[in-house]
């Protein structure tokens, strides 16, 4: 490395020359989305290499790729693998692969980079394209049922509002499990409960009380959003659409799609809207992480802090309420800037309320590490390995507490926060297990408060908080990643000619921790499953419905929610009667 | 534990008596959309803006009609229709209590006659969105122009162009004998 700073011009060129010195002629053109994205298009044999090396040499972290049908703009699909490069030279680069439209094929990247394989089997259902050697084959997305051949994303394929009749009775879906040459039988059992808000199906394999292996399967409710934005939302109303993905971090959703449309149209955005836009996304942490703390008090059988969380969480939503004029979906972002200026009073009335629940929280934060039932049940359990970790790119509080500082606030930062970045770094913990992440998120919290003062103290300019003088280009895309309460959420999207989105891809931040779920369920009890879903945070109906196998006697049961939650509360009267 | 029984008597209740007794929002905080039906021009800005499409626009070319109508519940209350209108005729009030019995109670509906074309006699637009336009237009400065826009108003754009071309064609045909 002897070349020299002045070379290097824009941000993320040391990666594509490296790259390109690396592998000659494998890259084919090179140009750059927005002002710190370079895109680097990749033969379509050279890709897994170039993506192996980026990403295990270079620092890179995969958050998604993303699929799109080009064939009217280029005649062929495009795979954009977006690579978070978080060492030297920080910034998103994305590696486009071209796949011929007649084969529709392509080299799986997954078996050298296990973070692209929930990516790579949701464009195998979405548009067709097969990944030859996917370390993982089955449907991502599209349920048993769904008729061959009928691929929703591709642009020539459906209407959004067609329903397919269903094609077969039969669940075709096979569970993974790696038990260590037990034999099992497995029994249909699901998938989802009708009342469940949120239904996922969990496997887990056992012997006795310990669990051997775990799988699950999601997506019985995918609603198909994009294909809706693509079709018949336009541009500019996507965002309020984008708020709606998750009911905790709506507007961390609705920020990361404004700002890829910002960041690749080039709409410079008033200093006074990134302020405000920083300042709801910490409110927002902070009302979903006194949620999470709650709810470990509530799976550590402590039950009084839960509701004490619950009441003080209540003064967070009442603060985005007077904020914003809503307690969740917030509504205030539009393309270049928000819709609502703080005004001094409500300046005044936010240091109030910052005040009121720091020391609430401290008080409750005590009480939580002082209780020995927490760090009875959370300390060793729930491991994820920083190996796996490294290999999955898992986000937020789930990877800070395993010892990576990962946090697109402070690695990539973004509004606000580029303005207070060198005061912040990623909170990280190094114990692994469910404390860790707990305690990550206790430090968020504190954090998040440090933030909303300093941001709310700073001396920002006066004038307009909307930017509403833009012109836009059709079909020139970026990405963009807001640091949401559970991890990095992370859009890409390109505008179509027709006052649309002609791909808009929202990636949730619990998407890139559910692969790594698995790996942290192996060696734990049963009686820990529940404490280690919470621990990454999902919406917590997940759980509905477990199927239990033991592995020594070939049996089956299924446990509620309520029966394990209970076991997780009070370890005593396993559910299991077997 | 003693901290924690401490706590417990220090804050005391946590809830208030809502619904039983009303409830307080703060100042801005979105509701319910209320519509001016005096006020509303019906140029269907809003149903444009409306991202849930909350807010529809039915033409009817026979009766002479133009229908405004909100569902409420597919309002998501994000105020887009009040920030979009000329007129101030959408307001978002403090209501946010809307269940009904009967689903059919979430819509509300208003209907407007349509402007016809005092050239052709079809139905174009609005007849108050025309009548606004004249206001607006009444405002200039040279008086001859004002004239001229105010008189035109009513003509639809198809006959408008019409006029345009004939307009055109004559012109071009004065030159022809000109040169």
């Amino acid at each position: 490395m002897t070349k020299s700073k002045k070379n290097v011009k824009r941000v993320g060129e040391t990666h594509v020359n490296a790259a390109k010195e690396r592998f000659p002629g494998a890259i084919t053109d090179v140009f750059w989305a927005a002002e710190e994205q370079p895109v680097l298009t990749v033969n379509a044999d050279s890709a897994p290499d170039v993506i192996e090396y980026l990403y295990y040499e270079r620092g890179g972290w995969m958050p998604v790729m993303v699929g799109n049908d080009e064939r009217s703009l280029a005649g062929v699909y495009a795979l954009y693998y977006i690579l978070s490069m978080e060492e030297e030279d920080p910034c998103y680069l994305m590696v486009r692969v071209e796949v011929p439209a007649d084969t529709c094929e392509f080299y799986a990247v997954s078996p050298k980079v296990p973070a692209a394989v929930w990516s790579e089997r949701e464009v195998q259902d979405m548009f067709g394209l097969h990944a030859t050697g996917i370390i993982d084959n089955r449907n991502l997305v599209l349920p048993d049922d769904w008729p061959q051949g009928l691929y929703p994303l591709r642009k020539d394929t459906m209407d959004y509002r067609f329903r397919p009749e269903p094609t077969r009775d039969v669940e075709n879906y096979e569970f993974l499990k790696d038990t260590g040459g037990h034999h099992t039988t497995t029994l249909p059992m699901g998938p989802m409960h009708m009342t469940s808000d949120e239904p996922g199906h969990f496997r887990l394999y056992v012997d006795g009380e310990d669990i051997i292996d775990a799988d699950y399967r999601m997506f019985f409710v995918h609603r198909g959003m994009e294909k809706c934005a693509e079709s018949r939302m336009n541009y500019d109303t996507v965002p309020f659409l984008a708020e709606r993905i998750c009911g905790i971090c709506g507007f961390a959703h609705s920020t990361a799609y404004v700002e890829t449309i910002e960041q690749a149209q080039g709409i410079e955005v008033p200093l006074r809207a990134q302020y405000i836009r920083s300042i709801i996304l910490e409110t927002e942490r902070l009302h979903s992480h006194l949620l999470n703390l709650g709810l470990v008090c509530h799976y550590s059988g402590f039950d009084t802090g839960f509701q004490h969380y619950f009441r003080v969480r209540e003064k967070s939503m009442d603060l985005a309420e007077m904020l914003t004029g809503a307690r969740k979906t917030y509504g205030i972002n539009l393309i270049g800037g928000v819709r609502r200026d703080i005004l001094a009073e409500q300046k005044t009335a936010t240091l109030k309320y910052i005040e009121d629940l720091r020391s609430e929280v401290n008080n409750l934060v005590e009480e939580l590490l002082s209780t020995a039932n927490f760090i009875n049940r959370a300390a060793g359990v729930g491991i994820l390995d920083p190996k796996i970790a490294r290999d999955y790119s898992p986000v937020g509080p789930t990877v800070r507490g395993s010892g990576f500082a990962r946090d697109a606030r402070w690695v990539h930062p973004f509004d606000g926060y580029k303005y207070i970045a060198d005061k912040h770094k990623p909170i990280t913990q190094d114990t692994n297990d469910v404390k860790g992440r707990t305690l990550v998120r206790v430090g968020e919290t504190l954090d998040s408060m440090d933030i909303i003062q300093e941001l709310l103290q700073a001396e920002l300019p006066d004038g307009p908080v909307l930017n509403d003088k833009a012109t836009v280009q059709p079909h020139r895309y970026a990405v963009s990643a807001t640091e949401a309460p559970r991890g990095e959420d992370l859009h890409w999207s390109m505008i179509g000619d027709n006052q649309k989105c002609y791909r808009w891809r929202a990636k949730a931040s619990t998407y890139s921790n559910w692969p790594v779920l698995r790996y942290m369920f192996r060696g734990n009890t049963i009686s820990d499953a529940a404490l280690i879903v919470g621990s990454i945070d999902p919406c917590y109906s997940c759980t509905e419905r477990m199927t239990i196998v033991d592995v020594k006697k070939n049996k089956q049961q299924v446990v509620t929610k309520q029966q394990l939650e209970d076991y997780c509360r009070t370890r005593t009267h396993s559910p299991l009667d077997m | 534990m003693l901290k924690t029984i401490k706590e417990i008597f220090r804050t005391g209740d946590a809830t208030v008596k809502y619904p039983f007794a009303p409830i307080e929002r703060p100042p801005y905080a979105r509701g319910k959309p209320e519509h001016d039906v005096a006020a509303c021009i019906a140029c269907a800005a809003c149903a444009v803006a409306c991202p849930p499409n909350a807010i529809q626009m039915k033409v009817d070319p026979k009766g002479g009609t133009i229908t405004w109508s909100i569902n409420y519940g597919r309002c998501v209350f994000c105020g887009r229709c009040e920030e979009v209108c000329p007129t101030k005729a959408i307001k978002l009030s403090e209501e946010f209590e809307l269940a009904v019995m009967d689903k059919n109670d979430l819509e509300e509906t208003c209907t407007y006659p349509l402007q016809r074309c005092s050239e052709c006699g079809t139905y174009f637009a609005s007849a108050k969105e025309v009548d606004y336009a004249v206001r607006i237009l009444r405002q200039g400065e040279d008086d001859d122009e004002k004239q001229r826009a105010a008189a035109s108003a009513t003509i639809c754009p198809k006959c408008k162009q019409k006029a345009d071309a004939y307009r055109a064609k004559r012109r071009s045909a004065l030159m022809g004998v000109q040169q």
